[in-house]
């Protein structure tokens, strides 16, 4: 076959994947122009399409293209990425239902809304928003990155990738701009799909040319005897006092078992932020959660991270040929057709999320504070039309990122997932804890901001340019930021929690609050499974990413006349990752339908009929916020300049 | 069909063929590469499954192939056979290829009636094909 024939397939497959994105966007905006629906479909989504995007959009093109290179470079050292799965299940199974009974009382379609009618805070607000904006241009933006590095690798370099991703960005405009959330949730579930295929696929030919599953683990168990590698397969202890990666602590040190908790925790972020909701809220029945949750996201997808994710990777460790950047080189040469596929299929799950972040971030400043603080009076029409121009301005920005601020990309992105885990305490307040109050939740959520930037690359490095030098650097004491942020969150919203009124809450709280101790109480049966349920959570956390990784460090190894023997035939640690996945699972079944924190229900909500208000002029109110908008950002640039040039440098 | 429905069951269908037809397709261009029939033969098995799965969303949803479906389908069928027909004509084709592609098409052939009369009956089928003069509005005799 000729050089030409070898690599038209790309072309060729991106070409039918753009063509069917068009398709759904057309059907998409057909379906619209008989009635509103751009912002969320309509509230129309079918239960099965949200499951399938809501999994899919978990996992995105991060778990293939992070996870898998992790393994391969880091070996076991966090199996708690192999857990991934029901890590990424359990806040959906705690909050989705509920907040679908919220939003569906109030008649409200996002994280932003729900936040300003229970709490009635702007803060509140702008973090879900900016939280968005942090997943649609760092996290989205820094896999667009290696994605446009694959095309660049897979076409020898005629494809640069600045042309990638440029050419992904419009893509990206084209699916979520035009189309709105409805083409989101139509396309989204044939980009899961193909990114699910991919996944398995490539796993496939990383399994075939590693000789087989036996051969493999044997060049594992091979690898683990060399000296120095026997750290690649164990949880290294407890916890390691450094103080953070950057200031004396080494990236190789940080694999005890309190970085896999952290890290476990931000992974719980994503299913907390404002782009799952986005999706759930345009959901037309919450009776899919609790098997979405459970079969699609813990089971299906957490089976392909735990056996196909962690396949390449080992792969990748076994063989550094084999690694991702290996494997699809070998199989462009090779295999060009196999190549495109899997090409394609991990592309889609990066746009899945991608296109997500996009749009929610854009609805976000539009519609959740453009809107409602500096112009009411908009109409729905112009709102759209803004929005289209937001996103197209946000793709805009992620692209030059992409290709010109890798590191703030890189900075950026790793502030998503902990500062998504932040609003965990505002949820639970909202659908579980009715005694957090409005200041303690907004106190908390600005302490664990504070608590996350301080503990990564962002923060220190924004300090510095100050002048400011911490004496730490990254995830001190080998814990993640999502934990350090928590721990200031937690703490600051149970001190304020007991000092302040907890009836001092508005009528749409109390309305809210009526809901869940009404008509969706949990049955006296769920009720006496609390203290069981309470018991399994904690011993789940506790062996499967918390400091009981140190028994899978040896479970299933024996000691053999030449050396440890694997008993199972593979690291034991992996073998306890593949346990703690099936216990996990049991754990997310047992929550979603025995505790009924997911289960269907089958009751009508009237919409929340709010006491007459009159209404006020608001035009020249938010021309003066307009105006002290503007004024505090130019007295705040100032500043910032002035410090720097001062102090900094 | 309802539109949401209908929709649904388009989903089902892209999600399908974005499976089974690259997956089958990428197996029968390997099988070609490699000179190898069986794993040729994985692809046509990847493309019958795609066709029963699709049939089987179709019985699902109380529909049949969809004008534009069809057309595509028969576009695909004759865009391959051309270029089979044109790879055997300049002599490209090894015997494993000849008999590869003599697989898929005898299976896609065979798969019509079958389909027909799995769906319409045995007589239902010939009459899908057979015009009856008699619908210009004479009597039957």
């Amino acid at each position: 076959m000729t050089g030409m024939a070898y690599s038209v397939w790309l072309p060729l497959f991106a070409l039918f994947y753009v063509a069917v994105m068009l398709y759904w966007v057309r059907v998409a905006t057909n379906e619209a122009s008989a009635g509103d629906g751009f912002f969320s479909a309509g509230h129309a989504l079918s239960p099965w399409i949200s499951a399938l995007f809501i999994a899919g959009a978990s996992m995105s093109g991060w778990f293939v293209l992070g996870g898998s290179q992790q393994i391969a470079v880091q070996g076991f050292q966090m199996p708690a990425l192999i857990v991934g799965g029901v890590l990424l299940a359990l806040p959906g199974t705690l909050f989705f239902k509920r907040l679908w009974f919220v939003a569906e009382r109030m008649r409200v379609s996002s994280q932003a809304e729900i936040f300003r009618v229970y709490y009635h805070s702007p803060f509140l607000v702008v973090v879900s928003v900016l939280v968005a904006l942090l997943f649609a241009l760092g996290f989205a933006g820094l896999q667009i990155r290696a994605i446009a590095d694959f095309v660049e690798l897979l076409t020898g370099g005629v494809v640069t990738r600045l042309t990638a991703s440029v050419v992904l960005g419009f893509i990206l405009f084209a699916g979520a701009g035009i189309g709105g959330m409805r083409a989101i949730g139509y396309f989204g579930v044939i980009q899961t799909v193909l990114a699910f295929t991919g996944i398995v696929v490539l796993s496939g030919f990383a399994l075939i040319w590693s000789g087989g599953f036996a051969a493999l683990n044997a060049g594992l168990l091979q690898l683990s005897a060399t000296e120095g590698s026997a750290g690649l397969f164990t949880v290294d202890r407890v916890i390691r006092f450094t103080s953070g990666l950057g200031r004396g602590g080494e990236l190789a040190e940080a694999n005890t078992a309190l970085a896999n908790l952290s890290f476990a925790f931000a992974l719980m972020g994503f299913q907390a932020s404002p782009l799952v909701m986005k999706l759930v809220l345009s959901t037309r029945s919450p009776n899919g959660i609790a098997a979405g949750q459970t079969w699609v996201t813990a089971g299906f997808f957490g089976a392909i991270i735990a056996f196909c994710i962690a396949l390449t990777g080992a792969a990748g460790l076994a063989n550094r040929d084999l690694a991702l950047t290996g494997l699809l080189g070998a199989l462009q040469a090779g295999s060009p057709w196999f190549a495109a596929w899997i090409f394609i299929g991990i592309a889609a799950g990066v746009q899945l999320l991608a296109g997500l972040a996009l749009f929610v971030a854009g609805e976000g400043l539009i519609r959740h504070i453009y809107r409602p603080y500096f112009h009411s009076r908009l109409s729905k029409e112009r709102a759209v039309t803004l929005t289209r121009i937001a996103i197209a301005v946000l793709a805009v920005l992620a692209m030059l990122m992409e290709n010109l601020t890798p590191v703030t990309l890189s900075a950026l992105a790793a502030l998503s997932l902990p500062l998504a885990f932040q609003l965990w305490t505002p949820l639970l307040g909202i659908t579980w804890l009715p005694w957090i109050t409005r200041s303690a939740a907004v106190t908390g959520v600005g302490f664990g901001i504070a608590g996350v930037i301080l503990t990564e690359p962002f923060g220190y490095q924004v300090l510095s340019f100050f002048g400011l030098e911490l004496p730490w650097g990254r995830w001190p004491w080998t814990i993640h930021s999502a934990l350090w942020g928590m721990a200031a969150n937690v703490a600051a919203v149970l001190i304020i929690s007991a000092i302040t009124n907890r009836d001092a809450c508005g009528s749409e709280a109390k309305e809210i609050r009526k809901l869940f101790s009404g008509l969706l109480a949990t049955s006296a049966k769920a009720r006496t499974l609390r203290s069981t349920a309470w018991s399994v959570v904690l011993a789940w956390f506790f062996l499967a990413v918390g400091p009981g990784l140190i028994f899978g460090n040896w479970a299933f190894i024996a000691a053999g006349e030449d050396g440890p023997v694997w008993l199972l035939g593979m690291p034991s640690i992996w073998a306890w990752g593949l346990g703690a996945w099936v216990s996990g699972l049991g754990l997310i079944w047992f929550l979603s339908y025995k505790m009924e924190m997911a289960s269907p229900v089958h009751v009508a909500i009237p919409p929340y009929e709010p006491p007459p208000r009159l209404k006020k002029d608001k035009a020249a109110l938010e021309q003066e916020r307009l105006r002290i908008l503007v004024l505090t950002g130019a007295a705040g640039f100032a500043l910032a300049v002035l410090i720097a040039f001062s102090f900094g440098g | 069909m309802s539109k949401p429905a209908m929709v649904e069951r388009d989903l089902l269908v892209f999600s399908i063929w974005a499976v089974l037809g690259f997956g089958g397709l990428a197996l029968i261009l390997e099988g070609f590469s490699r000179d190898s029939y069986f794993v040729s033969l994985a692809g046509t098995a990847a493309i019958v499954t795609g066709f029963v799965a699709h049939i089987v969303v179709n019985a699902l949803f109380d529909t049949g192939f969809r004008p534009g479906e069809a057309a595509l389908g028969i576009s695909a069928f004759g865009a391959l056979a051309l270029a089979f027909i044109g790879g055997w004509a300049v002599g490209g084709l090894s015997p494993t290829d000849y008999w590869s592609g003599l697989t898929l098409f005898a299976v896609l052939a065979f798969g019509l009636p079958a389909y027909l009369s799995t769906r319409y009956g045995l007589r239902g089928a010939f009459s899908r094909f057979h015009v009856r003069h008699a619908d210009d509005g004479k009597p039957v005799a």
